[in-house]
Order: structure tokens, then C-alpha cells, then sequence
């Protein structure tokens, strides 16, 4: 029967290819957009403010804001306003989220600590931690105390959120499988919820430090004499956009960095998901 | 180490599982349940192996364990449970180390298991890069590592292929006649259970009590796939489930 | 859409010759917003407003109120308010750099004999030994950013006393204040009106005045975007007579007593009404009478004065060194003080 149905196709029915329309919708990896953008604008504000249609007042030239970055550099005050900033970063960073994992873990296997305090971080979490600045001034010391604390209150409480969230959406049956080979529980934490959460862990880490980043210059409003944010803030000022520019930029590179670094630790750590 | 079931009975809540489920699981026997969906079946597993406790009866350890035996109760999934984090030989380790087993002595059982499931050559696979069967080998290389006296499998190859299920029962019936173990086998496939089971425990729909208990005396190295003989005991159990399946799924649907 | 019937055109057309004919020589009700702060050494521009001298000027004013000094310079710049009063301050001369804004009078100076900044210490460097500005070698002065006023006084009464301080920037008054007290930092200077009080709590001292160090110190300065300067002649001559009146109104009542204590009283009404805003009168008339310092008749300036401050933030790099006093003011305007 159906070579009776084939053959009595007309045969004049023309032949085509079928249309495709299964194309887009997959975002594929293409490195070189996202410099091309930089370059773009860069050179647009560029030809703008050395056309004039740019003032002077509205934008630096990018030419002169690398040439302040090349004097800063050259006059060796970009590592004496580098230096106390990464301390600062990594000291707060560290402390911040090394006590938002370990919470964020309590919570995550405790259930009267979660209670307790799930409504206590829901709490702190939206307090702009800049406002609490003066009262770490003198609770920490004007000096590196305050800063440290204000970095690491602001990136704890999203690694708390991130880490117990990171907790709860490890495989049950993981857990299960540990509890029915006899392991104990802190062998259960240590080798099957602290690995399973870590892909959230380190996710919410990204989130954290870009934090910590943005911090960095309100903990630098106070007292501080050298740091990128104290350098930024002098340069607004002073309405030094040239300075400002550069700060500016070197916050964006730094975000870079940690951003790179934290994809490197996760295809290190996180090899095995799939 | 036998155990056995003495009136078991469960209820979450008002929403009653399983009703006085008595049996015997003697030591060196593959028992198979099946029965339809939602009568128990993994509920009642995870009783025998402690993970949770009935609300009426009890589970009894008869005799005690084999004094080399790690983890008497041990479990193999239906998902697997392996690591992805850890490489086969990480996934087998995990059940050793706890019991203080290491180094050499952790190797050489290490090196056995996986030579008895012929995993040898992925030792240091990671999980993402194994198929489902092997996957599957790899947790029964894990639970025999422990050398439990009582294994518990709950539909362990439902999630495979049925080829891949072919070689796995095939594997599973060249690892007993090797050395015999006693097993727990969950499932719903009756093709595993007359091709796997000593015993065969066949259930009612919920709540889950015992239809009857359906024996196959043909030795399992003697089995084959599409057996005469087992064709008919699988005849004969589907006749006696059919209705219960048939209520089971109705039931379902009103629910 | 509006239309006029004949009469009303002509009616409109009538009101505008008048206003034209009698007002030829000033401007014509331009609309004109100045920048303040809540503080009393704005009155000028309060009274300036309420006396009606800027309507009689013919310019509609309308006040703009700001936290800080600086964002009120950005708002020049921006030409979002046309005058206003402020410190001179490493932003100020940038924006002149950038042909933003000019400095056209001078508000308010030290004076000999008048009250003036003061220099504080904390009580806790104060119990130390640091009792008078030859003390403060080593210790910590506070300032809301580096090239504000604060550094300015703090730097020139260093280098007077032939010391090294480090400056701590903490961006607000009420940062530095809370740092004092606490004794987080060591010193500071400050208006009169401020520094009273807090050496009254006894957590504050005062160790000495600024106009010791730098007499004829110009504070503060009326300034205004540059293009008001160079092309509205006509409104900022008119801004600055009419401010000059209430800077008179001010001297004259306040530091002089013209209309004894009567005069001060409603003097003090008027002031009220934009500054402590948040107290009751009689609790804020002590601190409005405390803070009483002479501004400068006539919106003189001091040019001498912001000579030495544009050249000390040239000296510490805080702006460019190529920037020259025209760049910064625009001496046209006022009587200038070369001394
Ligand atoms: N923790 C629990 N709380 C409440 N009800 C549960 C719980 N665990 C299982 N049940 C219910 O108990 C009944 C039996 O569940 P169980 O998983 O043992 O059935 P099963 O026989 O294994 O079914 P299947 O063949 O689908 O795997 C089901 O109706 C299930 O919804
Ligand atoms: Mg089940």
C-alpha cells in the first residue's frame, strides 16, 4: 500500500530542502564582542573630548586618563594605595566569608540555629552596611579595625545566604548513601555536604567579593589616608575626573581579577560536574 | 546473619503504607518485592536498613554478622549515590574509610572489587565519564567493598537500559555464584526478580501486605535470558498482580 | 491652547512696557537660584531673601539647600544653581580649571579682634600634652577630604609650628566631630559656633585660634559658573549688591549691635527660619548668637588670602600647577584686599 500512496504522487510537485528554523536561542562563546565594545566606546569619548563636543566637564579624555595611570604607576604610589586595599580586601574578604561559610553550614545542618538565626541574617541583610560605618569606627578603631569589619559585615550575610542555600540543595540520597555505609556525621560534612555545596558556595563567593569590592571604598571614606577608595575619593573631591577615571578603572580590573580567579579555583574544584 | 520481619506495619500519619509484613530473609538468598507502585517497597527497605523506623512491628537481626563483615546493612541505589566529586576508586574509598582501613589493606579491596565488577580499567574515572551500567557497577563495587552480610537494592537497574540491564543481572548472578550474598532486591520488573530471586514477595496495593511468597528453586547460574521456566513463573506472578495494578493505577488517578 | 482677545493683548503688551520703563537699570525679575547651607554664616543670603533686597534687585530668588560644599559646587558647574557661598577647596579650583565656575566676592574672613577658628584637640590628647599647637607633631588631624578647608588650616598651622601631622579624611563634619570626641583622632579646627560647644562638653579643648596663623584667612568666598561672570553682567552686579545689603543688615545688627538687642532678636527670628531649624527658637538663638563672625561688606575679597590658598594646593599636588588667580577669580566684581 504505501508504494502505491509513493507512486501516485504527482511528479510534478517541485522539490525543495526543508526550511530551517531551528537557529539562536544558544548563546555561543565569542570572546572578542565584549573587547570590541571596550574599544568603541573608549575611542568614542575619546574623538568626543578631543572634538570638544565632549567637555572637559563631562568626561576625561581616555588619553590623559591613562597617562595619569602611567604617572601613578611611575611615581610608585599605585602600590602604596594598592597595598593597603588588597589588605584590606583580602583581611575583610577572608574574615567575612569565612564566618558566612561556617554560619551558612551551622544553618544548613541545624535546625534551632536555623531558626535562630535565618530571621537574623533576613534582617542585616538589607542594612546598607555604609551607614553602620561610624559605629564601627567606634566599636574597630578608626584605623584598619573599622575597615576590616565593614568589609567583612558586608561580604558575610550573602555568603551566609548563598552557603546555606548551597547546604540545603545537596542530594538528599548523597547524604542517605553516607548515613547507610556507617560513615559518621562529621565525615558526612566533610566529604559529601561541604563538597556538594561548594558550586553554591563559590557562586555566592563571586557575589560576595564584588561586594567586598564596592565596600572597599566606603571602608576607605574614614580615616584612610592611602587606597584605592581613599585615592577615588579624593579625586571626587577635588573633581579630579582624570584621577577619578583611574581609580576607577583599577576597581574594575581588580573585579576582573577575582572574578578570573574564583573560575579558576571553580574548574580546579568543580572539574567533576558535568 | 538472617533477619527477619515481625509484623511489620506503617503509617505516615493517617495515610497508611504497609500492614503486618511478616518474613524471613535467610542468609545467602536473594529476596525479591515486588509490587505495585506506592505499596512500600522502598519504605519498607530503608526499615530493614535503619534509615528509618516502622510505626507497629519490628525488624530483627537473627545470628550475628560475619566478624570481616564492615557495614552489615548496605545499601546499592536506584540513582547510583555516587560522588561526582570523587573517582571510582574515591567512590569505593569512601565506604572504607570511616573503618579506619587504609593504605595497603584499603588497596587490596579496593583493587578486588573493582576486578570483580570489571571496573579495574576506570579506576580513576570520574563519575560524569561512566555510563549508567557502569555507574551502577561502580555502587556494587562500593557496598561489596564493605562486605555487608545483607545487601539492599532498590530497583537498582531501573535506570538502566534494558540491555545494559541484560549484563548487569549477568554480573550480578556471576557475583553470587562466585560468592554467595544475601540481598534484598527490590523491584518492578518481574523479568529481575525470576531471574534474580530465591524468593519472590510479591505485595498488595497499598497499604502494602504480603500476597504471597512465590520460591524458584532453579539455581540462578542456571538462568537464562528468556527462560521457558521462568517464563512461567512470571506468568504466573503477573496474574497475580495484575488486578492489584490495575486498582493501584486507578487509584492514582481518583487520588 | 491660549489665545488673547484684543484687550488682553494689549493689556499684556502694556504691563510689559511698564515693567520695562521702571526698572531700566536692573535686571528684569530674572529667575536666580542660590545655593545655601544651613549654617549662619549664609545668613547674608537669608536676609537678602526675606528683607526682599534680591526682589528689589529684580531677582526672583529661590534658595537651594545642600548637605555639603562640594556637591554645591558641582551644582555651579552644572548650572543647576547660579550662586552660592563656600570654602575655597582643591574641587573649587579644579572646576575653575575646567572653566566651570569663578570666584566673584569674598563672604567671610578672619579678622583681628573678631572671633574666629579655633583649633581643638581631644580630651584624650589633651590630658597627653597636647595643650598648644606646638604639640601637634606626630598627631592625627582630622579633615573631611584631602585639598578641603580643614587640610588648608591644618597644614599651614604645621608648617608654622615647624611640625608633621597626618591628615585622617572622614568626608563629614559629623564623622571628624564623633572621631574627636571618641578620640580617635587628635585634633581639628572649626568655626567659633562649633567649636564653642563641643569644648563646653569638656570632651573637646580649644588650643588655639587659626587667625593666628593666618590672619586675613578669606573662609569662605561668593563664587558663580563662569559663564554667569563673563555674560550676565548685569544679574551677578545685582546678586552681589543685593547680598551685600543683608551682609550689611548682618554685620550691623549681629557684631555691632546698630539696633541693640531688639535688632538681635529679630535678627535672630529671621535666621532661625533656615538654620536649627529642628530646635525651638530660645534653644536655638544661643548657638545662632555664638556664631556670629563679620562678613565681608561689600563681598570684598581677600585676594592675597586665596593667592596663598591656590599656591598651598598647588604645592601639595592637589591641583594643577599651571592654574593662575584669573583662572580662579574673576576680580572684576568687588573691592579686592591685597594684604
Ligand atoms: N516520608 C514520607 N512521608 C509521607 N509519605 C511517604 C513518605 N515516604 C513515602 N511515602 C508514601 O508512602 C507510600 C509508599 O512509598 P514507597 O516509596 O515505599 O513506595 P514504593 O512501593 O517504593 O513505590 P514505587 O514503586 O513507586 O517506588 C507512597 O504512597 C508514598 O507517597
Ligand atoms: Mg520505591
Amino acid at each position: 500500500m504505501p508504494d502505491a500512496t509513493l507512486a501516485a504522487t504527482p511528479a510534478r510537485d517541485k522539490v525543495r530542502a526543508v526550511d530551517f528554523r531551528g537557529g539562536g536561542f544558544a548563546p555561543k562563546t565569542r570572546r572578542w564582542v565584549g573587547i570590541a565594545v571596550f574599544i568603541v566606546l573608549i575611542g568614542f569619548v575619546e574623538w568626543g573630548t578631543q572634538a570638544g563636543w565632549i567637555s572637559a566637564l563631562t568626561l576625561p579624555k581616555p588619553s590623559d586618563v591613562l597617562a595619569t595611570f602611567g604617572e601613578l604607576y611611575a611615581s610608585g604610589l599605585l602600590f602604596q594605595h594598592l597595598g593597603p586595599s588588597l589588605t584590606r580586601l583580602v583581611v575583610g574578604a577572608t574574615i567575612g566569608a569565612s564566618i558566612g561559610v561556617t554560619t551558612g553550614v551551622l544553618i544548613g545542618l541545624f535546625s534551632y540555629i536555623r531558626a535562630g538565626l535565618v530571621p537574623l541574617v533576613a534582617a542585616i541583610f538589607p542594612i546598607p552596611k555604609i551607614a553602620l560605618l561610624p559605629l564601627f569606627v567606634i566599636w574597630f578603631g578608626i584605623d584598619e579595625g573599622s575597615k576590616y569589619a565593614l568589609i567583612a559585615f558586608g561580604t558575610f550575610t550573602p555568603t551566609v545566604v548563598a552557603t546555606y542555600g548551597a547546604v540545603d540543595n545537596v542530594d538528599r540520597t548523597l547524604i542517605r548513601m553516607g548515613q547507610s555505609f556507617g560513615l559518621s556525621w562529621f565525615s558526612i560534612v566533610r566529604k559529601i555536604v561541604l563538597p556538594g555545596a561548594m558550586p553554591g558556595i563559590l557562586s555566592g563567593l563571586r557575589i560576595s567579593l564584588a561586594i567586598a569590592i564596592i565596600l572597599l571604598v566606603a571602608a576607605e571614606m574614614l580615616g584612610a589616608e592611602y587606597g584605592i577608595g581613599a585615592y577615588i575619593l579624593q579625586a571626587g573631591s577635588l573633581y579630579d575626573l582624570e584621577r577619578l577615571f583611574a581609580g576607577v578603572v583599577i576597581l574594575s580590573i581588580l573585579g576582573v581579577i577575582v572574578s578570573a580567579a574564583i573560575g579558576a579555583i571553580e574548574r580546579h574544584l568543580l572539574g567533576w560536574r558535568t | 546473619m538472617d533477619i527477619r520481619l515481625d509484623g511489620v506495619g506503617h503509617a505516615y500519619g493517617d495515610f497508611e503504607v504497609m500492614r503486618d509484613i511478616t518474613l524471613d530473609i535467610p542468609s545467602g538468598r536473594i529476596v525479591c518485592i515486588v509490587g505495585p507502585s506506592g505499596c512500600g517497597k522502598s519504605t519498607l527497605l530503608r526499615f530493614i536498613g535503619g534509615l528509618e523506623r516502622p510505626t507497629s512491628g519490628r525488624i530483627l537481626q537473627i545470628g550475628d554478622p560475619p566478624p570481616d563483615c564492615l557495614n552489615p546493612l548496605t545499601y546499592v541505589f536506584q540513582d547510583f549515590a555516587l560522588l561526582p566529586w570523587r573517582t571510582v576508586t574515591g567512590n569505593v574509598s569512601l565506604a572504607l574509610e570511616d573503618h579506619r582501613i587504609g593504605g595497603a589493606e584499603a588497596k587490596a579491596i579496593i583493587d578486588d572489587v573493582l576486578s570483580r565488577t570489571k571496573l579495574t580499567d576506570f579506576a580513576k574515572a570520574l563519575p560524569k565519564q561512566l555510563s549508567g551500567g557502569m555507574k551502577q557497577r561502580v555502587a556494587i563495587a562500593r557496598a561489596l567493598a564493605v562486605r555487608p552480610a545483607v545487601m539492599l537494592m532498590d530497583e537498582p537497574l531501573s535506570a538502566l537500559d534494558s540491555q545494559t540491564r541484560e549484563l548487569l543481572m549477568d554480573d550480578l548472578i556471576g557475583l553470587w555464584t562466585r560468592t554467595p550474598f544475601t540481598a534484598v532486591y527490590v523491584t518492578h520488573n518481574l523479568a529481575e526478580a525470576v531471574r534474580l530471586g530465591h524468593l519472590i514477595v510479591v505485595l498488595s496495593r497499598r497499604p502494602g501486605q504480603i500476597r504471597q511468597i512465590v520460591e524458584i528453586d532453579k539455581p540462578l547460574a542456571e538462568r537464562g535470558y528468556a527462560d521457558p521456566d521462568l517464563e512461567d513463573s512470571q506468568k504466573q506472578l503477573w496474574m497475580l498482580m495484575r488486578e492489584e495494578a490495575r486498582a493501584a493505577d486507578a487509584e492514582l488517578i481518583d487520588a | 491652547m491660549t489665545t488673547f482677545n484684543r484687550r488682553q493683548t494689549l493689556a499684556l503688551i502694556g504691563a510689559a512696557a511698564a515693567a520695562g520703563l521702571a526698572t531700566p537699570a536692573i535686571a528684569q525679575n530674572r529667575k536666580v537660584t542660590v545655593g545655601a547651607l544651613r549654617f549662619t554664616s549664609h545668613s547674608a543670603s537669608f536676609i537678602a531673601l526675606e528683607r526682599g533686597y534680591f526682589a528689589d534687585a529684580g531677582l526672583d530668588v529661590e534658595l537651594k539647600f545642600f548637605q555639603a560644599a562640594q556637591p554645591m559646587a558641582v551644582a555651579i558647574a552644572s548650572g543647576d544653581v547660579d550662586y552660592a557661598v563656600t570654602a575655597v577647596s582643591g574641587g573649587l579650583i579644579s572646576l575653575a580649571d575646567k572653566g566651570a565656575i569663578k570666584v566673584i566676592g569674598g563672604a567671610l574672613s578672619e579678622e583681628p579682634g573678631i572671633d574666629g577658628q579655633k583649633i581643638l584637640a581631644s580630651d584624650a590628647a589633651f590630658q597627653a600634652g597636647l595643650t598648644s599647637p606646638a604639640q601637634l607633631g606626630g598627631k592625627t588631624f582630622g579633615m573631611s577630604t584631602a585639598g578641603s578647608s580643614f587640610h588648608y588650616m591644618g597644614s599651614k598651622v604645621a608648617a608654622a609650628e615647624g611640625v608633621e601631622m597626618s591628615f585622617k579624611p572622614l568626608q563629614k563634619v559629623g564623622a571628624i566631630i564623633g572621631a574627636l570626641k571618641s578620640g580617635q583622632i587628635d585634633a581639628w579646627s572649626i568655626v567659633p559656633h562649633i567649636a564653642k560647644p563641643l569644648a563646653g562638653s569638656g570632651d573637646v579643648h580649644i588650643i588655639g585660634d587659626i587667625a593666628d596663623y593666618l590672619p586675613n584667612y578669606q573662609v569662605t568666598t561668593v563664587f558663580t559658573s563662569a559663564a554667569n561672570a563673563s555674560d550676565e553682567r548685569e544679574t551677578t552686579e545685582s546678586f552681589l549688591a543685593a547680598f551685600s545689603q543683608g551682609v550689611s543688615d548682618y554685620n550691623a545688627t549681629m557684631i555691632d549691635r546698630a539696633s541693640g538687642d531688639e535688632g538681635v532678636d529679630q535678627m535672630v527670628d529671621l535666621i532661625h527660619k533656615y538654620v536649627y531649624t529642628d530646635r525651638p527658637r530660645d534653644n536655638a538663638a544661643p548657638s545662632i548668637i555664638n556664631g556670629t563672625m563679620r562678613l565681608n561688606e561689600g563681598a570684598a575679597l581677600n585676594i592675597a588670602s586665596v593667592r596663598d590658598q591656590l599656591e598651598w594646593f598647588q604645592s601639595e599636588a592637589l591641583v594643577d600647577e599651571a592654574i593662575t588667580l584669573d583662572t580662579l577669580v574673576d576680580a572684576s566684581y568687588v573691592n579686592t584686599i591685597d594684604a
